[in-house]
């Protein structure tokens, strides 16, 4: 281990500050097809006519793909976790966002390409749009996604669900109930390095495509199963990605560009301009979390009920996975005997929503933290003391049961008062990690502790 | 992007092959046109570049400040300090300002949900004149009034403006970056023949605000413009905030 | 036309009213100016044009005929790398790389014009056009200042080895 503390210069530090750091854009196979798309125009919509034909015959023109040239055109990103694929690769019949691709044309020329998506011959007849989260379980509002408006399929709910102790008596026992709501914002992770792929059908019958995919392996077998073809026949190369927060593990221009390189016969390389980055591409969902804890007036947090509505987009890509991980962390780094949380996976009319930087994690992390500041501020206690008091110890469990060996916040909220100049009574500074007993122990935490280390 | 390209090496080159500018793109600086041409929302068949035709002096002669059309942004916001330099500094940022041009940004269209053309109001506010060329030949004119007429088919040369220019503040509401467009932009002279109040960044033409000039009440800037919603900001805050920038710029010039 | 990049004399046949940015990827291969935006806002484009920095994506060809033309490639190379490549790579300001062409050949026009070493201001001022989604600046910055104040030290390499300890663990790996 002797990396650790060492100062070592980046592997590709040389590459990066002479420019020869290869990025997809940069791969030179020679001549190469340019892709363009044609996008949807609409938040929502019925195609009521699709005719590529005047665009195929345009000069310079060489493939031009729809949904009936994908061989599996609905596949989840999480099937392998259960989640059933409810997307489809390119829009067959109606578009749910806009940006939504419908159509891609592989030409000589960025030019020739763009002027083919210009002629193709298409029709909608616009739908009614769904925007506002809080509206997605209103049965009078428009039902967007053929699953209503809302990802009915963790287990036997339309939500995922954490249940501990009893959420009543917590309720009922509190001083006083503390709420509030809050709304991260959605955010474009808006890389440097637009998304962009190319594709190349190599002697050998296979397909080598160059991808800027955050998650290589995971990207190879989105594209196998698009195109009903075995892993073997397709070989991914990354290498570096100029920046993806997120924002590059659904990439479906490599499956895009493997059906054009496939249907052209040649190289084709699609970079997306930074428009289409801003529009189509996935961000970081929008969320809408409402907190009420039941406290006592000396700082003890007996119970929280919480409910979140995730903005997945038009489709649920990660949405599913991501709320799970949100609910993991609910009850934050502290231990909250009785909770009650819900949390929806909402349908809207955007751009379908995928990771960012702790994906679904940082939404709940700032909901929490804000809320404790506010209980605290409610009571009248310090906001630090507060924290130790409920911080996670040795043999507390979480939400779902899982029990703590060595959580590290008392430690950490410490030595991050201590950093930012707090003087904490000598009472805070000697706590540690050890499991509660006198008053750190109070009779409502006992029924949860697990201190022989056993699941709950 | 096969187009015709015309390259004068002389202004009269330039205005003999402007024409009257039917199915002509001219090109200055290029910082607004050749975003446009990589979307694909313009296609010019004929060019005309206008990089070799002399237009980029910019010289005092006595009294007369001349800016020609090619002067880049950079040197205006190089310049001593004035209005004209205190918004040429905010334009964009310095690889931008080195290419861009007065000329264009006089004549710059609104973008995709933001407004150009910031330089109008301080040339409004200096009483600049511009001398432009083409059907019905060369005039000189206003700077409100060359924006507010039909100037297609106009090929700008040259700026001028007096010297001195009085007392003067230059406001403007921005997100502070780089790259940032306007909210509103504030521009005031005081001379001693009165107030030139000059406002951009609200939408798609600086206009001259004479309500305002007349009556030195910052409100009646609302008489003079129609600002509009756009992704930058909508047209109601940009009301409420022209008749603080307005009033801190009669503030400034001692005119309040 | 006829175009001097990096010391080389080109003849270029794209059309005339052809960014610059794409003569140079496209007809010359010279990779490392980007087409982060086309639109000249994002900063990762920047080349030098007789010496001055400018967006190459809002540069039309004909714009610069006989110009000469410096990209990151003609600052330095691995084997000689430039006070400011050296900066950047021994400072950590680069992590994806990709705004780092732009950012380096902009530092390098900014302390040739100062002539000296600069403040923050002015490399805020110079660079200010310039994103970056992964360094949060701060490297960045401080590898433009120290550059411009001769501070290069030598890019840092493995502790050596203790007594007894084998060289190298695992041949190949970096630690």
């Amino acid at each position: 281990m002797k990396a650790v503390g060492a100062r070592l210069p980046r592997y590709d530090g040389v590459g990066h500050v002479t420019g020869r750091t290869q990025y997809v854009d940069d791969v030179r196979v020679g001549r190469t097809l340019w892709v363009k798309a044609l996008r949807s125009p609409h938040h929502h919509a019925a195609i009521t006519k699709l005719d590529t034909s005047k665009a195929e015959a345009l000069k310079g023109v060489r493939a031009i793909i729809t949904a009936a040239d994908v061989p599996r055109n609905v596949y989840g990103h999480l099937e392998g976790l259960g989640v059933p694929g409810d997307e489809p690769l390119l829009a067959d019949g109606e578009v749910r966002y806009k940006g939504q691709p419908i159509a891609a044309v592989a030409a000589e020329s960025e030019e020739a390409a763009q002027a083919a998506v210009e002629v193709i011959e298409i029709a909608f007849e616009e739908k009614p749009t769904l925007f506002d989260i809080r509206l997605a379980l209103d049965p009078e509002a428009p039902q967007i996604h053929q699953w209503g408006n809302v990802y009915p399929h963790y287990g036997p709910y339309n939500h995922r669900r954490v249940r501990k102790g009893d959420i009543d008596w917590a309720f009922e026992q509190a001083d006083t109930i503390v709420e509030g709501v809050y709304r991260p914002q959605a955010i474009e992770q808006m890389p440097m390095e637009t998304q962009v792929c190319l594709a190349v059908p190599e002697a050998s019958g296979r397909l080598t495509i160059y991808s800027c995919t955050q998650a290589m392996y995971f990207s190879m077998g989105v594209v196998a199963a698009h195109l009903e073809v075995p892993l073997n026949k397709l070989k991914l190369v990354g290498g570096t990605v100029g920046g993806g927060f997120g924002g590059k593990v659904d990439t479906a221009s490599d499956t895009i560009c493997a059906l054009l390189a496939l249907k052209a016969r040649h190289a084709v390389k699609w970079r997306w301009t930074r428009e289409e980055e801003f529009l189509a591409s996935s961000t970081r969902a929008a969320w809408h979390i409402e907190i009420a804890d039941a406290v006592t007036s000396d700082g003890w947090i007996l119970g929280r009920r919480m409910v979140t509505l995730h903005d997945s987009g038009a489709y649920a890509r990660f949405s599913p996975y991501g709320v799970t991980k949100h609910a993991f962390h609910h009850s934050g780094a502290y231990t909250i005997p009785n909770l009650r949380f819900d949390g929806f996976v909402c349908f809207t009319n955007r751009v379908p929503t995928t990771a960012m930087r702790g994906f679904g994690v940082t939404s709940v992390s700032f909901a929490v933290e804000t809320h404790l500041t506010r209980v605290a501020s409610v009571l009248g206690i310090d906001p630090w003391e507060l924290r130790l008091r409920n911080a996670n110890r040795i043999g507390d469990t979480s939400g779902n049961g899982v029990v703590m060996h060595d959580p590290s916040t008392v430690a950490v909220t410490l030595a991050a008062a201590e950093r930012v100049g707090i003087e904490l009574p000598a009472e805070y500074r000697q706590m540690t990690s050890d499991a509660r007993s006198g008053e750190l122990l109070p009779e409502h935490l006992v029924a949860q502790q697990r201190l022989n280390g056993e699941g709950a | 992007m096969a187009a015709e390209t015309l390259v004068p090496s002389s202004a009269d080159e330039a205005v003999q092959l402007f024409g009257d500018g039917t199915d002509l793109t001219v090109f200055a600086g290029g910082t607004i046109l050749m975003p446009e041409i990589a979307a694909g929302r313009l296609k010019p068949t004929r060019a005309l570049l206008l990089h070799r035709s002399g237009l980029d002096k910019l010289r005092t002669d006595g009294d007369v400040v001349r800016i020609g059309a090619m002067v880049p942004v950079a040197a205006l916001a190089g310049g001593p300090d004035g209005p004209l330099a205190r918004f040429a500094q905010q334009v964009a940022d310095l690889e931008v300002r080195g290419a861009a041009t007065v000329g264009g940004n006089l004549c710059a269209s609104p973008g995709l949900g933001s407004q150009r053309g910031d330089l109008g109001a301080p040339l409004i506010a200096l009483g600049a004149r511009v001398r432009s060329a083409g059907k019905g030949g060369e005039r000189t004119e206003p700077v409100e009034d060359f924006l507010a007429g039909d100037r297609a088919g106009r090929l700008v040369l040259e700026l001028e403006y007096d010297k001195p220019f009085g007392s003067w503040s230059a406001q403007t509401l921005r997100r502070r970056h780089a790259h940032s467009y306007a909210i509103a932009n504030v521009a005031i002279c005081s001379t001693g023949d009165g107030l030139r109040v000059g406002i951009s960044g609200i939408g798609p033409t600086a206009v001259r605000a004479r309500a305002v000039e007349q009556s030195r009440n910052a409100e009646d800037v609302l008489k003079d413009v129609d600002p509009v919603d756009d992704a930058v900001a909508s047209a109601d805050y940009r009301r409420k905030m022209l008749i603080v920038l307005v009033g801190r710029a009669l503030d400034e010039v001692g005119s309040s | 036309m006829t175009l001097i990049v990096n010391g080389v004399e080109h003849e270029i046949s794209s059309p005339s009213l052809t960014a610059l940015l794409h003569v140079l990827r496209e007809e010359l291969e010279i990779m490392s100016p980007k087409a982060g935006c086309q639109q000249g806002g994002c900063g990762t484009c920047t080349v030098l044009v007789d010496g001055e920095p400018r967006r190459s994506c809002l540069t039309p060809l004909a714009t610069v005929e006989g110009a000469t033309i410096t990209t990151l490639e003609g600052l330095g190379q691995a084997e000689e790398l430039s006070p400011v490549q050296a900066a950047f790579h021994n400072r950590y300001a680069a992590q994806c790389g990709f705004c780092t062409p732009g950012m380096i050949v902009a530092a390098t026009a900014l302390i040739e014009r100062k002539g000296g070493a600069v403040d923050r201001d002015e490399v805020l001022d110079a660079l200010g056009g310039h994103y970056c989604r992964c360094t949060g600046y701060v490297k960045i910055v401080d590898a433009v200042m120290a550059a411009s104040r001769g501070e290069v030290e030598p890019v840092a390499d493995l502790p050596a080895p203790e007594e007894g300890e084998p060289d190298v663990l695992v041949k190949g790996s970096p630690a």
